[in-house]
């Protein structure tokens, strides 16, 4: 469980997961397409994961695997992972997905098998995607990284960020002079006393 | 749908610069709260209504029952959305007390909420009490300086007769120079009223 009044870990559970519910529900406003406050069994419906994970545990909804882990973009990143524009797909891809791949262990058989290794594909694509950040960051200059820069998810970006800072803090001790420095009050001649 | 308001208050906080303040956005806290009045409300007809009807809250698991749940889901969100609001601005002026001082610029305060106001003035008033305690200030910089004392521009008006640690006072008059101890100046520079002046 992460920390409760973490920021990223908030807006990483507002992304939409399409969901069918398998009970009746009274007195909510969620469902965009009815026409009363009410849901229906068997409708579909997009909520925020904080609701859809709750709603899920409790039996009371049926989760789709959300379009950013599906076969497209599996495909798109097993081409070539680091080209793939992950932000505007979903700019939490790895925490949303770590959070998701828990619950798809315990699914339906057909959502199942779709989700499976979700767990292994996440991974896959960060390894993947980590060396190219990181060789990056630590070689490109200003101007040509912005380009692939805004290809990077949340996670991906505070690792960009450390990375070059990392390398310029690096470059900052190779060149510098002597790490401690005298104090310049030290250097000045006493004058004599007598 | 539920809880969007209260996540754009949370991504309010995201979007400025880390360790920067946002004015209070108040008029979008008062509607999440008012959203979670809402849900309150629901919640309460919705389980009167299956009283009324003769069923057993603790057991029954019918429509109004989900309904009841997503109204008190929803609650639970906004409630965490709010207090990670606060928690997260409550961080940064704690770290304000140490960079600026006890005494906030113009363009900050105004960007606080009254409660933060106070939260601001009782945090620097303890730190205070804290280390005359110690009789230490631990508020200085951390790296050793090289001269005890330094060349100063005053940018600002500070008004004279401030006294310094010698006994002595001084008339700071904007744009006038001066030539300070390092342990007197370092307050004025940290508010933005003096500049160092080096080379």
């Amino acid at each position: 469980m992460a920390n409760y009044y973490d920021l990223d870990d908030i807006i990483a559970e507002e992304e939409r997961v399409s969901v069918v519910f398998r009970k009746a529900v009274n007195g909510v406003g969620i469902d965009a397409s009815a026409e009363t406050d009410c849901v229906e069994i068997d409708s579909k419906v997009e909520l925020p994961f904080w609701l859809a994970h709750e709603l899920y545990l409790r039996k009371v909804v049926k989760l789709k695997v959300p379009t950013c882990f599906n076969q497209k973009t599996r495909l798109e990143l097993g081409a070539d992972a680091a080209c793939v524009d992950l932000r505007s797909r979903c700019p939490y891809f790895y925490e949303f997905g770590c959070k998701i791949a828990r619950l798809f262990n315990s699914c339906e058989p057909e959502t199942r098998v779709e989700g499976r290794d979700l767990g292994s594909f996440l991974l896959s694509a960060f390894e993947n995607r980590y060396k190219e950040v990181l060789a990056k960051a630590h070689s490109a200059a200003f101007a040509a990284a912005s380009k692939c820069f805004t290809l990077l998810t949340k996670e991906e970006t505070t690792m960009y960020e450390a990375a070059q800072s990392s390398m310029a803090a690096f470059k900052k001790w190779r060149m510098g002079g002597p790490r401690f420095q005298k104090a310049s009050i030290l250097g000045r001649k006493r004058k004599p006393t007598d | 749908m539920y809880g969007r308001k209260a996540c754009q208050l949370v991504k309010e906080l995201t979007t400025g610069e880390k360790g920067q303040l946002m004015p209070f956005n108040s008029d979008l806290f008062d509607q999440v709260i008012a959203e979670c009045g809402q849900h309150y409300f629901e919640i309460q007809s919705l389980t009167r209504k299956m009283e009324e009807e003769g069923l057993d809250i603790e057991t029954t698991k019918n429509e109004d029952h989900y309904g009841s749940l997503i109204h008190h889901l929803s609650l639970v969100r906004n409630k965490r959305c709010l207090m990670a609001y606060l928690y997260n601005r409550a961080e940064i002026l704690r770290n304000l007390t140490w960079k600026v001082g006890p005494v906030l610029p113009q363009e900050i305060q105004e960007k606080l909420s009254h409660l933060e106001e106070d939260y601001f003035k009782k945090h620097s008033a303890s730190l205070k009490s804290y280390m005359s305690k110690l009789d230490l200030d631990l508020a200085v910089d951390m790296v050793p300086p090289k001269d005890p004392y330094i060349q100063v521009r005053v940018l600002d008006d500070i008004g004279d007769g401030i006294v310094l640690s010698d006994d002595k006072t001084a008339n700071f008059a904007p744009h006038s120079m001066h030539f300070l101890k390092r342990t007197d100046a370092e307050q004025f520079i940290s508010r933005g009223l003096m500049e160092e002046l080096t080379g």
